[in-house]
């Protein structure tokens, strides 16, 4: 198949995978491209938003359109590792031997929904982080690969701060893309209403494998990125640290740590996917403006002033890319130069 | 068309009409700066005539051609061009992407169906303008060197000042020896004036013998006495250096922390001013260290000033032995005793004029006269047994009469001081002046109660170390006993 057919057929089954998904869930289109984004970027996600805006049904329908294995980890306090790993336990063989045997947790999927994340310990948390970033767990002294393609979908509860662990920087790091859920407009509300109050039945079809998603996640990397556009990635990633000659007044102003070099990655991986997505075969700087928010969002942290000022990263980020597009040789005429 | 060509040739169109645009832009401002000599050329053109005109009408377009090469010489790289292009057609960045990965050794398979497809897109584009024209801030003031131009082409001539003007100070000779006669026992040291100019008016180099006499000519508002001390005295007042502002003294004027106060006896005392030339001389030096030459200088201005009257022409004469036979240290040693006998005359008639008048005696004389000449001196307002204390003194009013009280102002009191070393080091302070010696309102045995109260309450209630308490309590028994 020529590079192009490729690019075509990717496209297709992005829009075929993204129309499954919509059969049962109502708006959202960003927040379904971005969880798309994601997983073709072979990174996690994490979605925030207050309960019932339809996260955890969103994870179960993307694994229903995947032919792939799906489990579901409900977080709450008292949820051990050994609970999402797996652990050893003793089983008796045929000739009555008894050994140990390794039997796998919920995180031996390639979906998994960690459902509430922020409810679990950070030492079960903790135990994610490997599974993560490695694709592999490690149990006994023995490391045990996860299967590919493996992609943690977490949901988290904002408004509920009782009885919950804030998920520390490190893990959140691991996250590629954090999405906020927001409440559905009136429209979208009325149509839920329409859909899910009525005895029809919506039959969610499996229309891409785990070979297909690994194929892709190949073709994406291959999505060339001009310079001038990478730079306006690290650009914008190095003007969320304070302590950056160049930073801008916001960010030394509010800004506590700015984003990680995995913040970069999660930048420019995005954008490949949405450019290929949007059928295109090069990088844009619209692409990494779109994609900085869900990127970096997570890895920005406030001081104690953009705290008590009540900063949105969101509001903070998009300052932030508007001054340094105008720092670079993007917005300046060139014949001036 | 070959793939690259069409990219090609998109980058050298708009780089062409960035080219374009450069020409326009620097043409503008080079037409701007250069209307400015035009204008100037236009102002002169009385004394330069009618050339003048023409070179104002070249200058402008000199400039603009000057401008347009600078902007056509400019390079344009092919990568800005490409993103020009990119951002004016909508094509998100592909024609910048397609040029830089075309060339790149690692391009992946995508690069090429990239290629096509921007180049593609480019062949579907139709030519247009797309770099927009931006007027240099010069242009929004280009009118006005336009218009006066043109109003000073039309005008006649303007008249301008001849280039010298009048010397008003014709006569400033003999007002210059005038001033110098008149200022009475104020002595000159004549020099050879080129020497004055080549020094700095420095008043480090003050030569302060020329300021003889305990009094001077100098009265409140002469500020030619300002300059008396430097080398600006010797000059002839020029009034056209005044109007330039180029005159040395307006400079100094300028300076008014280096302006000497008139008004302190510094100029006025004839010891002060050799005691601190004399300082100056010794600086912290070794006597062999001094120099002979300056030290005969200071020794031959103190045997001058000795021909007026001085008893120390002795001393004065036994250093210049001194100093000839090589001991500059026996110098150093007459020039001191010299200072001494200086000094000790300067104390002496300074004693007689205080007795003679001044501002004290004017001040105090009416009363003095309508006592009949009772008491005197420093201490006359506060007479003994008269004013403050109750109970004391000859007058019906306990606290003196208003009169005499008011004239013993809280200005004449002043506070002098000593540092004082010691295990603990520390500064001693005396009242002086007139109101000095006044003694203190404050009824002591009316406070020293208050004060007893306000310690007991704070040993009771500040954390004041027990083994103290005693010792301050000694104190202020001590004080009841006084």
């Amino acid at each position: 198949m020529t590079d192009d057919g490729r690019v075509r057929e990717f496209v297709t089954a992005f829009e075929t995978l993204r129309a499954e998904v919509e059969k049962v869930i109502v708006g959202h289109r960003e927040i379904i491209n971005h969880v798309l984004i994601g997983m073709f970027a072979g990174g996690h996600v994490l979605l925030e938003g207050v309960p019932g805006l339809g996260k955890t049904l969103l994870v179960k329908t993307l694994s229903e359109s995947l032919e792939l294995s799906f489990s579901r980890v409900q977080f709450t306090p008292d949820l051990m590792p050994a609970d999402i790993i797996g652990t050893n336990i003793i089983v008796e063989d045929a000739d009555g031997r008894k050994h140990f045997q390794f039997q796998q947790g919920p995180l031996f999927a390639h979906v998994v929904l960690a459902d509430e994340i922020n409810r679990a310990t950070p030492k079960t948390q903790s135990a994610l982080l490997e599974g993560m970033q490695e694709a592999s767990v490690t149990v006994g002294g023995v490391s045990r690969p996860l299967p590919a393609p493996f992609f943690v979908l977490a949901t988290q509860n904002p408004i509920e701060m009782e009885g919950t662990y804030p998920l520390p920087e490190a893990q959140l790091d691991r996250f590629l893309l954090k999405l906020r859920v927001r409440y559905p407009a009136i429209e979208e509300l009325n149509a839920i209403i329409d859909r899910t109050t009525q005895s029809r039945q919506v039959v969610v079809e499996r229309v891409m494998s785990g070979a297909k998603v690994l194929g892709y996640r190949e073709l994406i990397r291959e999505v060339p990125v001009a310079a001038h556009v990478r730079d306006f990635a690290s650009g914008i990633v190095m003007a969320t640290h304070p302590q950056w000659a160049d930073a801008p007044d916001v960010t030394r102003r509010f800004v506590r740590y700015g984003a990680s070099p995995r913040g970069a990655q999660a930048l420019i991986l995005g954008a490949k996917v949405r450019a290929l997505a949007e059928g295109r075969y090069n990088v844009s700087a619209d692409d990494l403006k779109a994609l900085v928010a869900p990127a970096l969002r997570h890895r920005v942290i406030l001081n104690f002033e953009g705290e008590a000022e009540g900063i949105d990263v969101d509001t903070l980020l998009g300052q932030i890319v508007d001054n340094v597009e105008a720092s670079t040789a993007q917005a300046r005429e060139p014949f001036v130069r | 068309m070959t793939p690259g060509a069409a990219l090609d040739q998109l980058v050298r169109r708009v780089s062409a009409q960035v080219r374009r645009r450069r020409v326009e832009h620097y043409a503008l401002r080079g037409f701007f700066w250069a209307s400015l000599p035009a204008v100037v050329l236009l102002a002169l053109k009385g004394p330069l005539g009618p050339r003048a005109v023409l070179a104002a009408g070249a200058l402008p377009l000199a400039g603009a051609l000057l401008g347009a090469a600078w902007g056509a010489l400019k390079q344009t790289s092919p990568a800005d061009a490409a993103r020009l292009a990119d951002r004016a057609f909508g094509l998100e960045d592909r024609v910048a992407t397609a040029l830089e990965w075309a060339e790149r050794p690692d391009r992946t398979p995508l690069v090429d169906t990239l290629v096509a497809d921007a180049t593609e897109r480019v062949e579907r584009l139709q030519p247009r303008q797309i770099v927009r024209r931006i007027l240099p801030r010069e242009a929004h003031f280009l009118p006005l060197p336009l218009v006066v131009a043109l109003a000073l082409t039309l005008a006649p001539a303007l008249p301008l000042p001849s280039p010298r003007l009048p010397d008003f100070m014709g006569s400033s000779q003999e007002e210059e020896k005038d001033t110098r006669t008149g200022s009475g026992l104020l002595e000159e040291r004549s020099k050879p004036e080129a020497r004055e100019r080549l020094r700095p008016p420095a008043f480090e180099e003050r030569e302060f013998q020329a300021r003889s006499g305990a009094s001077t000519a100098s009265t409140a508002g002469d500020l030619s006495a300002v300059f008396k001390d430097t080398s600006l005295s010797s000059q002839r007042p020029d009034f056209n250096s005044f109007l330039k502002r180029g005159d040395e003294r307006l400079k100094l004027l300028e300076q008014v922390d280096r302006l000497p106060d008139l008004a302190s006896d510094f100029t006025t005392s004839q010891y002060k001013m050799v005691f601190r030339k004399s300082k100056a001389l010794a600086g912290g030096l070794r006597p062999d260290q001094i120099s002979p030459q300056k030290l005969k200088e200071l020794l031959e201005e103190m045997e001058r000033l000795g021909r007026k009257g001085g008893n120390w022409s002795g001393e004065v004469g036994e250093g210049m032995e001194a100093l000839e036979g090589g001991q500059t240290d026996r110098a150093m040693e007459a020039m001191q005793k010299a200072l001494d006998k200086m000094r000790a005359q300067e104390e002496a008639q300074r004693s007689g004029k205080g007795l003679r008048g001044g501002r004290d005696s004017e001040r105090g004389g009416a009363s003095r006269d309508r006592r009949g000449g009772e008491g005197g001196g420093e201490g006359e307002d506060f007479g003994e047994g008269e004013g403050l204390l109750p109970g004391k003194g000859r007058s019906a009013s306990p606290k003196g009469e208003a009169s005499r009280r008011l004239s013993a102002t809280p200005y004449d009191v002043g506070v002098e001081g000593e540092s004082r070393r010691g295990r603990k080091d520390g500064y001693d302070t005396n009242m002086t002046g007139r109101g000095g010696p006044m003694a203190s309102r404050l009824h002591y045995l009316g406070v020293i109660g208050q004060y007893r109260k306000l310690m007991e309450d704070a040993i009771t209630r500040e954390a004041v170390p027990r083994d103290y308490h005693s010792q301050i309590k000694d104190y202020f028994q001590a004080l009841d006993e006084r």
